[in-house]
């Protein structure tokens, strides 16, 4: 008998699965992307299944909420040529197909129930319904993973070092408004009263 | 999982470049580009200071910190402080370059610090997410800096390879490491050592594991077959860039191998040790063929780096830790004969003029003897030539793999070092035999020149003494 | 209090998410019809004007989709990386009682890191819109 869980894994499964497919075979990138968005919303589903909520929730925020946005600007910029992208996608389908097919074989062979099945492990334990996922993330992620978590800022740190670099560039005849220039000013610097001798009416 | 407190102090060098990379970022905003100097000084000191760090908090033993994801032993320490030793050459090898090439900026020396902090950390690694992170570090530092060069197309494209395929092997990576993860329940590399020793896991899934870390892993040291950026990105990045991207980073991905390899799943040494065969021989094959027919030098010394890296995995190969010594020994020696191959480009460049071919090396004995005899140096050592320092290097990874009967492997080894000592010996004729195409007088920056020289006379003296930076390698294993 | 069976009772902490599946389920049905609604009722009677592409007086002389500036992008990723700093704080916030004087500093650590980053992009101009 499948449980209720069951169900919705299968369903949600099943999304993901159709969802992937059409990121990689429908024709507009824009398209595309928007499936990527329904993909990741599914796994995040996923992950609320496997009690873990704060990834998930995290997942939709950061990938859905940020990423994508970030997906969307370098469709755009990119300024694509469908015809050209979709060009040796039939011609090189044959080999990738083969390639998915051997690599799908093997997945199948090696994280298989036979390895990973239920069986295997112990029951997981139920969590009571005030369970939370986030605050046993953060007793682990602040102490025992402190390092890890360090060096994580610091490869943030890089991207922004990174990002920089590679795309701003300064204009020299660029020019916006200095607002603290436009606050500190004075009635002096704007006005100057200047005494002029009054000039004599020409007979 | 309990907390135990960490211990910071062993990880001082880490904190020291973390503080100067923040002070140096901050303060190079404030420096005007003549002062750009002081950038550059500070980040040389830099360097300076984790040397002495690292010494300091160096111990004979091994020690954990932050939980078991940090290690302090002689490989971690001796790695470092060789990843030092070559980045400040490196950096040294590319003021003037970057003067002359518009380059000359503070985000140049943040992120070779930043790099080289990821070298770091995959140093100490001790655990999966360590490891993994370090790798990340490295990595985004070294996209950046070959994209760095924003007026070069070439540069651009390079970099797009390198992000490109660099992010997949990282994929691959992480998916070989949640493979082990799921087989063994820990990250930490000792307890994976001890699970699998014990039996749980299955071997099956190991082995998955295994064949994606090591896709991982042979991306990162570029060997064949996973060696398809290395030309391109060498020739496209800067030659300052290349240079670094060709010496110290191969330290650290050995490391980050032999942490894999060595400390996580030696219980599986037999299945590694016959896919390096693979790995190996490809590389020496396809490296030492391809390089015969390149014409620009930059390519040369990356098809040639390819073999290099063929012969440092025959050390690995052999299982014993006289072979990751050898191994270990040749990583050195190759980041040392690496950075004075890219640096004769460097020498013979100047403002406009990437002198990247082969061509224009012709007759340079005339222009500038003395620069002509370092190179043959350099270019006589790659080749293996006794008694400068490749020889020693080749002879000690080959001895590692004779002494576990791999005889075919050693003929096989040997029979490409000579042939690869035909593209070698073709640079040295060019250099001496050729009539020059230009008469106009070498004149590089004084510190290159200096340099450079002593880089080379460096591949002299440690080749006619070799037992100490031998000695020095084993003691990184055998204790 | 009901008899839960022992598959019920796993899944207690997923109960809570329960009205959130509820209501996905009715927004994709209410939404479903009404889309479909429309398409039965209304008129459909397209021809080739109908279906050209809008342009405000004139024919249109390219598509919509042109090359973005590069700076959009950087903003773009600028806002990941503080996004991804904000989800950090999140774990952090909720167990930093527990965690004491550590779990502080280790947080100020991390974001005086990131400090670092922003003094830097504020320097260079990167959030100065020209």
């Amino acid at each position: 008998m499948i449980s209720f869980a069951q169900t919705l894994f299968y369903l949600f499964s099943a999304i993901i699965i159709f969802a992937a497919l059409r990121v990689v075979t429908v024709r507009n990138p824009i398209h595309a992307a928007l499936y990527l968005v329904l993909t990741f919303f599914t796994t995040a589903a996923l992950w609320i299944l496997l009690e873990a909520e704060f990834l998930a929730i995290t997942l939709v925020l950061v990938y859905v909420g940020a990423v994508m946005v970030l997906f969307l600007f370098v469709i755009m910029m990119l300024d694509i040529d469908l015809a050209v992208m979709r060009e040796g996608f039939v011609r090189s389908l044959p080999v990738a197909g083969l390639v998915a097919l051997v690599m799908l074989a093997i997945m199948v062979m090696v994280v298989g129930p036979q390895h990973f099945g239920m069986a295997l492990y112990p029951a997981v334990t139920p969590h009571a319904a005030d369970y939370s996922n986030t605050r046993e993330l953060g007793r682990l992620l602040y102490t025992v993973y402190l390092y890890p978590f360090e060096i994580a800022a610091v490869i943030l740190l890089v991207a922004i070092v990174a990002a920089i670099a590679l795309t701003l560039r300064q204009r020299k005849d660029s020019r916006y408004q200095q607002v603290e220039l436009q606050v500190a000013v004075e009635r002096n610097d704007r006005l100057r009263i200047v005494s002029m001798p009054a000039e004599e009416p020409r007979p | 999982m309990n907390f135990i407190h960490p211990q910071f102090s062993l990880a001082l060098p880490e904190m020291i470049l973390l503080g100067m990379i923040s002070i140096i970022l901050i303060a190079d905003l404030f420096i005007s580009d003549k002062g750009r100097v002081v950038t550059y000084l500070m980040t040389q000191a830099t360097l300076v200071l984790a040397a002495i760090a690292t010494a300091a908090v160096m111990g004979a033993d091994v020690a954990l910190s932050f939980n078991g994801h940090f290690i302090i032993d002689p490989l971690a320490s001796l790695t470092k402080l060789f990843i030092y030793l070559v980045s400040m050459v490196a950096f040294a090898y590319s003021r003037s370059y970057l003067i002359e090439r518009d380059m000359y900026r503070g985000e140049y020396f943040v992120l070779g610090l930043t790099a080289v902090l990821g070298m770091m950390v995959l140093a100490s690694a001790h655990s999966l997410l360590t490891l993994y992170l370090g790798l990340e570090l490295l990595s985004l530092s070294l996209y950046a800096m070959v994209g760095l060069r924003r007026d070069s197309s070439q540069a651009a494209e390079a970099a797009m390879k390198y992000f490109v395929l660099g992010a997949m092997a990282s994929a691959m990576l992480l998916y070989g490491m949640s493979m082990i993860y799921g087989a063994t329940g820990t990250l930490n590399l000792w307890e994976i050592r001890d699970a699998v020793a014990e039996g749980s896991g299955h071997s099956l899934v190991l082995i998955f594991g295994l064949v994606f870390l090591m896709v991982g892993v042979a991306f990162k040291l570029g060997a064949a077959p996973f060696h398809m950026w290395v030309p391109d990105v060498y020739h496209g990045a800067p030659t300052s860039v290349t240079l670094f991207l060709s010496s110290a980073p191969k330290l650290a991905a050995f490391v980050l191998m032999i942490r894999l390899l060595v400390d996580a799943l030696p219980a599986l040494a037999s299945a590694w040790s016959d896919m390096l065969v693979i790995i190996a021989v490809l590389s020496i094959v396809l490296g030492n063929v391809i390089a015969i027919a390149q014409l620009n030098i930059k390519r040369m010394l990356a098809y040639s780096g390819i073999s290099h890296i063929g012969f440092l995995l025959l050390g690995v190969l052999s299982a014993t830790p006289e072979g990751y010594a050898a191994a270990f020994y040749y990583a050195i020696v190759y980041a040392i004969m690496s950075l004075g191959g890219f640096a004769m480009v460097l020498v013979m460049s100047r403002q406009g003029f990437e002198a990247d071919e082969l061509s224009d090396y012709a007759g340079l004995n005339e222009r500038s003897p003395i620069i002509a005899l370092m190179m043959l140096f350099i270019m006589f050592s790659m080749a293996g030539v006794p008694p400068l320092l490749g020889f020693w290097a080749k002879l000690a990874v080959i001895q590692a793999i004779v002494a576990v009967e791999y005889y075919q492997l050693a003929v096989l080894a040997v029979l490409f070092s000579v042939v690869g000592a035909f593209y070698y010996l073709r640079v040295i004729r060019i250099i001496y035999f050729d009539k020059p195409t230009e008469r106009r007088e070498l004149k590089p920056a004084n510190d290159l020149k200096v340099i450079f020289i002593a880089n080379a006379m460096l591949v002299l003296l440690l080749g006619l003494f070799p037992e100490s930076l031998m000695n020095l390698c084993q003691s990184a294993f055998i204790y | 209090m009901p008899q839960y069976r022992r598959a019920d009772r796993i899944h207690q902490m997923l109960e809570n998410y329960l009205p959130v599946l509820i209501f996905i389920a009715v927004g994709l049905v209410f939404g479903a019809f009404m889309v479909v609604l429309g398409m039965i009722l209304s008129p459909s009677r397209p021809d080739d004007e109908k279906l050209s592409r809008y342009e405000c007086g004139f024919e249109a002389f390219a598509g919509a989709r042109s090359e973005f500036d590069v700076r959009f992008y950087l903003v773009a990723i600028l806002f990941i990386i503080f996004d991804l700093e904000i989800a950090f704080l999140f774990p952090w916030a909720t167990v930093l009682r527990e965690l004491g004087l550590f779990g502080l500093l280790s947080m100020t650590l991390f974001l005086a890191i990131l400090v670092v980053g922003f003094i830097y992009e504020w320097k260079k101009g990167a959030l100065q819109w020209e």
